[in-house]
């Protein structure tokens, strides 16, 4: 009821009114109000509730490193944990509070606090254990409920995306540091990224009351003069609203830019860029984050530290309560003081836990002056109130107790650099004795630290320090800069943690973590369970583990993990920093790289065709393949495939076979090559022949399989399947590179270069008679596995007798400008013959009557070609071929390997199922002995039964006898094992 | 991310290539003559040294030739990057050789220290 505007400031527009709702209810903000500079402005203190507790929770800082005032933004897709120091107001923007249940004032979850024994170090490990099978049932969903950050956002489509930067040196922070640094180096013909987290330049100039004047000019007018010329040289750019987030090896950066800061982000508009930036030198001048001090209660809303406390009053222009109580343990609180004596905003006490000598006598002077109450060597006790602070209690150097009737509590713990950056870049940290904090100590890679990120806290150090640690640049050394200051010029700093506390009730909480809901205790308990280790700890107690990554309090963990343990704070050590430095979306990260743009769509020259009668696409790597065709709207997967099924081994089918791999192996030694490729021996094979060929991997298992066309010993064209054509070529391109360089063989990709039709039934040869009318298809002219080159509409087609179905087959290559008038052309010709386009669910169906294999189906990287029963395709008396030498180990003779077998159902209408075992009994009562599983199953219509290919152990030797293979509808049905082939073993219709 | 030296292209991002394992393997030149033993240290076993590790790469997405480089894998500075047809370089040639990990940490276990281990 407190709070007052301070209209001195640049960035808030006062004329300019800003309605948005919290929780429902309506207010009033200005331009450039963040939410929570908004909210303070209405006096709204409560915001949340805490993660486990649900105590309620006010504004803590005034920017990235808020714990507590997590929000969902309703109006942006309802975008959960947004800061509300960060994001800013516009008109129409709707926030609702987080953790809330049933709502804000009236939190049903908060009776977490009363049974917050249960919810101690540990919690997630111990309490809930036992009694077996209550995790799921009922832990889990009630913890679920009250527990977590918001709720999930609705679907969105993302507008961000990606920059790429290469640059020479890149400032992070626009502060004093990072200004003069650009500053010095302007002269330079050095291209230098400036990147700030902020709308505006400035850092400490703005968001605080120290220094008022600089080389003698108002802060404000420094900055704009120096940023116009700086806007104006060519080799500066500067990045605004943007957060560098992660440092990564050889000096790369990702940063994130907000392009809708206080605006609503339309659709089509870009809202967020995801910079990606390479440079030789990186300076970070991120400056330093204020940290907290644990007391009992230290979480009541009310509690803001010291220095954003400053930030509201010199940035936002609104003083949050004009009569706070201060508390310190350093020298840093002589600004705020200062600055609410110029606002005739007298604070209402100023506690120090420093003793009077040591505290700064500028800071005495002025306390005195103005007749605040002052308590030396003293600490805060704690604090009491129902939703918010109303009353202090200071414990003095003698023990004594005062209470304070106050609605606010500003505490400065002192300041800690903010060395997420360096640490991410594989910086290593030193612990200041002096300071109190970790600061950088040694670079791992192209690493500048400057200002108080380096550790430097003396403003009279800046430019000296700058001016060294630039000179290898041959940048313009700074003059001395004259600075006046509202603070010492040097800051100092007295260790205190946590203070000590007296009322012992259940809701007394000393907070170490305020996010994660963990207490000081907590980690004493932890501690006291063995997690002496400062990762361990982090781990069992959550602590540091929220968004926030405990930016205000994890030196304070250390500090008070130091003392219990009785050690220094650098033999503690600190956890590892892991980038994303703040949360960063995914959408961010997606960029355009989503809906049409998440992967390439690859279609064949015969799709439209296809869509047009009646196809089902499926997804084969990115290919579009048919799957089945649709005779009329409403027959189904099965009924179409039954369908085609029966066609092709009656009359004629073709199926589109574009997406087969192809490749083109040319060169004087490609036999040799191909000799050590593959497992067939192509030495004797006739020139414009074909042959069915197996690739091992050298481990001798099978790893793809396809048709090689011999065009003559030096030029081959070979085939793979569909999803292994780029790993086929990468793999011929390893060994053709670096085990067989001396070979002269040459390899290409070919595959988008022509078009393959699979045409197969009894009718197929009449059919391609009237097509091609000068090619002779018989017996003695085109054998099985030969091919010819052939002139059709004055280009060249390829035509290989060859086939996948077990029936007369042909497959036809041809270029994919005239693909779809042949295709068209077959059918002309092919309509009386009973022509049929069939799709990928029949040729598999096929494939599986006739007993082929589809590498990847029935093989899965484990088997040999002897136990998928293929060994004839292995050239015997070659020397040497790729994995020849597995073949001969002794696990892959072992007698007892999972061999390929056929199975089919003793009842004819038992249906097998894919990826059911194959067992000895017919019960499923545990333990059951398997021994393997069904790799492929279809039920046949040429057959009239369901069947399948499986892979079992011993599997050769137990073709004859019977087993069981279990089910999904009935336990486990009988069957009988058979030879891997259904239809025409005598390969009669293959060569007819 | 690493910026990776093809000989053949120059300095490209990582995303450009695929690692391909250890470099100066040997296919044995008469497989059917070694034991199972020697034929499985050649498929299967690789060494995983913290430290100098010769490797291979190939400029998948780029000129697609595969060539060899030389990484200190606890640092992943790359020291030098070579023709596969190039001799496998000695330790003593390597300039950096003796890079000490960010930290400083012992010769054998994994992570990095934020804070310098005195
Ligand atoms: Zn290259």
């Amino acid at each position: 009821m407190t709070a007052q505007n301070n209209k001195d400031v640049t960035h808030i527009a006062f004329h300019q009114s800003i309605n948005f709702t919290f929780d429902g209810v309506k207010y009033r903000g200005f331009k450039g109000d963040t939410i929570a500079s908004a909210l303070i402005r209405n006096n709204v203190r409560v915001v949340g509730r805490s993660f486990k507790y649900h105590r309620p929770r006010g504004i803590y800082t005034c920017g990235i490193e808020e714990p507590n005032a997590l929000v969902q933004i309703l109006s942006e897709h309802n975008e959960p944990n947004t800061r509300a120091t960060i994001k800013q107001i516009y008109e129409g923007l709707e926030v609702e509070s987080q953790n809330c249940w049933p709502s804000l004032e009236n939190d049903l979850g908060s009776i977490n606090s009363l049974l917050s024994p249960l919810f101690s170090a540990g919690f997630y490990n111990k309490t809930f254990m036992r009694p077996r099978g209550f995790w799921k049932k009922v832990y889990e969903p009630l913890i679920r409920k009250a527990a977590g950050l918001g709720k999930p956002p609705k679907p969105f489509r993302t507008t961000s995306t990606q920059l790429h930067h290469h640059v020479d040196v890149v400032i992070v922070g626009g502060g004093l540091s990072g200004l003069l640094a650009a500053k010095s180096l302007a002269k330079t013909e050095l291209k230098i990224l400036i990147i700030e987290q902020d709308g505006f330049l400035g850092g400490i100039l703005k968001n605080s009351n120290k220094i008022s004047t600089i080389e003698n000019k108002d802060n404000k007018l420094w900055i704009k003069e120096l940023e116009k010329k700086l806007e104006g040289l060519e080799n500066i750019k500067i990045l605004k609203n943007t957060l560098a987030t992660t440092y990564n090896y050889i000096n790369h950066l990702i940063a994130i830019e907000d392009r809708t800061t206080g605006t609503l982000p339309l659709d089509g508009n870009v809202d967020q860029i995801l910079h990606k930036i390479r440079a030789d030198h990186i300076i970070l001048a991120n400056g330093h984050i204020e940290r907290l001090v644990s007391f009992r209660n230290n979480d009541l809303p009310g509690i803001m530290l010291a220095g954003s406390f400053e930030k509201f009053i010199q940035r936002y222009g609104v003083i949050p309560e004009t009569n706070p109580v201060i508390f310190s343990n350093n020298s840093s609180c002589l600004s705020l003081i200062k600055k609410l004596i110029d606002l005739n905003c007298k604070p209402q006490a100023y506690v120090d836990s420093r003793s009077g000598d040591k505290i700064e006598p500028e800071l005495l002077k002025i306390i005195h002056k103005k007749n605040i109450p002052l308590f030396t060597n003293a600490h805060i006790e704690g604090c009491d109130g129902k939703k918010q602070v109303q009353e202090i209690s200071v414990r003095d150097a003698e023990g004594i107790i005062t209470k304070l009737k106050s609605k606010m509590l500003c505490v400065s713990g002192g300041f800690n650099p903010d060395v997420h950056l360096f640490t991410q870049s594989k910086g290593v940290l030193s612990w200041d004795d002096e300071y109190l904090t970790f600061k950088p100590d040694k670079s791992f890679q192209n690493t500048i630290v400057l200002g108080s990120n380096a550790g430097i806290f003396q403003y009279s150090k800046i430019v000296n320090d700058i001016n060294t640690k630039l000179s290898f640049l041959d940048h313009e050394p700074l003059l001395e800069i004259d600075l006046t200051l509202n603070d010492t010029d040097k800051y100092s700093i007295e260790k205190l943690w946590e203070t000590k506390h007296e009322k012992e009730s259940r809701w007394s909480k000393s907070f170490i973590d305020l996010q994660n809901d963990v207490t000081t205790k907590d980690l004493r308990q932890g501690i006291q369970e063995g997690f002496d280790r400062i990762e361990h700890l982090k781990r069992f107690t959550t602590n540091s583990m929220g968004t926030d990554q405990g930016k205000i309090s994890s030196i304070n963990a250390l500090g008070i993990v130091s003392e219990i343990l009785d050690k220094k704070v650098s033999e503690v050590g600190t956890t590892i920093y892991r980038p994303p430095y703040a949360p960063l979306s995914f959408a961010s990260i997606a960029g355009r790289g989503t809906y049409d743009f998440y992967d390439p769509e690859r279609k064949t020259s015969i799709h439209e065709w296809h869509k047009k009668n009646g196809a089902i696409f499926e997804d084969v790597g990115q290919w579009k393949r048919p799957w089945y065709f649709k005779s009329h709207p409403e027959e189904n997967l099965y009924e179409a495939v039954q369908r085609e099924a029966v066609h092709v081994r009656k009359y004629a089918g073709v199926l589109d076979g574009s997406t087969l791999g192809k490749i083109e192996i040319k060169g004087s030694d490609a036999l040799e090559f191909m000799n050590l490729m593959y497992t067939n021996n192509f030495s004797k094979m006739k020139p414009m022949s074909a042959r069915y060929a197996l690739m091992l991997g050298e481990d001798g298992m099978v790893m793809d399989d396809g048709i090689i066309s011999k065009i003559n010993d030096k030029h081959f064209i070979a085939t793979t399947t569909t999803g292994g054509a780029a790993k086929v070529l990468s793999h011929m391109e390893e060994f053709a590179q670096t085990e067989w360089p001396h070979l002269n063989v040459f390899l290409n990709s070919i595959t988008e270069q022509f078009c393959t039709f699979n045409i197969s039934g009894p009718n197929t040869r009449l059919i391609m008679e009237k097509v091609f009318k000068d090619i002779k298809f018989d017996n003695e002219n085109f054998p099985f596995m030969t091919f010819g080159n052939f002139t059709y509409l004055k280009s060249t087609v390829r035509i290989l007798r060859a086939s996948f179905t077990g029936e007369l087959g042909y497959e036809i290559y041809v270029r994919p400008s005239i693909a779809l008038k042949l295709w068209e052309d077959l059918f002309r010709f092919g309509k009386d013959e009973g022509l049929i386009a069939y799709g990928t669910e029949t040729m598999h169906l096929l494939r599986a009557e006739k007993g082929y294999i589809i590498v990847g189906q029935d093989t899965d990287g484990s088997v040999t070609p002897h136990d998928m029963d293929l060994e004839w395709m292995i050239g015997k008396n070659k020397k040497d071929f790729i994995g020849k030498r597995s073949l001969t180990r002794t696990d892959t003779i072992r007698s007892d390997r999972k061999q390929l077998v056929g199975i089919k159902p003793i009842d004819p209408n038992d249906i097998i199922e894919e990826g059911q075992h194959i067992i000895l009994t017919s019960s499923i009562k545990p333990p059951v002995k398997m021994l393997g599983h069904v790799t492929s199953s279809y039920v046949s219509p040429n057959l009239g039964h369901s069947f399948g290919m499986a892979v079992i152990k011993d599997g050769k030797k137990l073709i004859g006898s019977k087993a069981y293979v279990s089910s999904s509808s009935k336990g486990a049905f009988e069957i009988e094992i058979i030879k891997p082939i259904f239809i025409d073993e005598e390969n009669k219709r293959l060569v007819s | 991310m690493l910026i990776i030296e093809c000989p053949y292209c120059g300095p490209r991002e990582q995303c450009e290539f695929t690692n391909g394992g250890e470099a100066h393997v040997s296919r044995p030149s008469n497989p059917e003559e070694v034991t199972d033993k020697e034929w499985s240290e050649y498929v299967f076993f690789r060494s995983n040294p913290k430290g100098i590790y010769f490797e291979r790469w190939v400029h998948s997405h780029g000129c697609r030739k595969w060539f060899n480089a030389v990484r200190d894998t606890s640092t992943d500075k790359i020291l030098r990057s070579y023709e596969i047809k190039n001799d496998k370089p000695s330790p003593a040639d390597l300039e950096d050789s003796n890079l000490t990990t960010p930290s400083g940490e012992p010769d054998v276990g994994s992570g990095n220290f934020t804070v310098k281990k005195l």
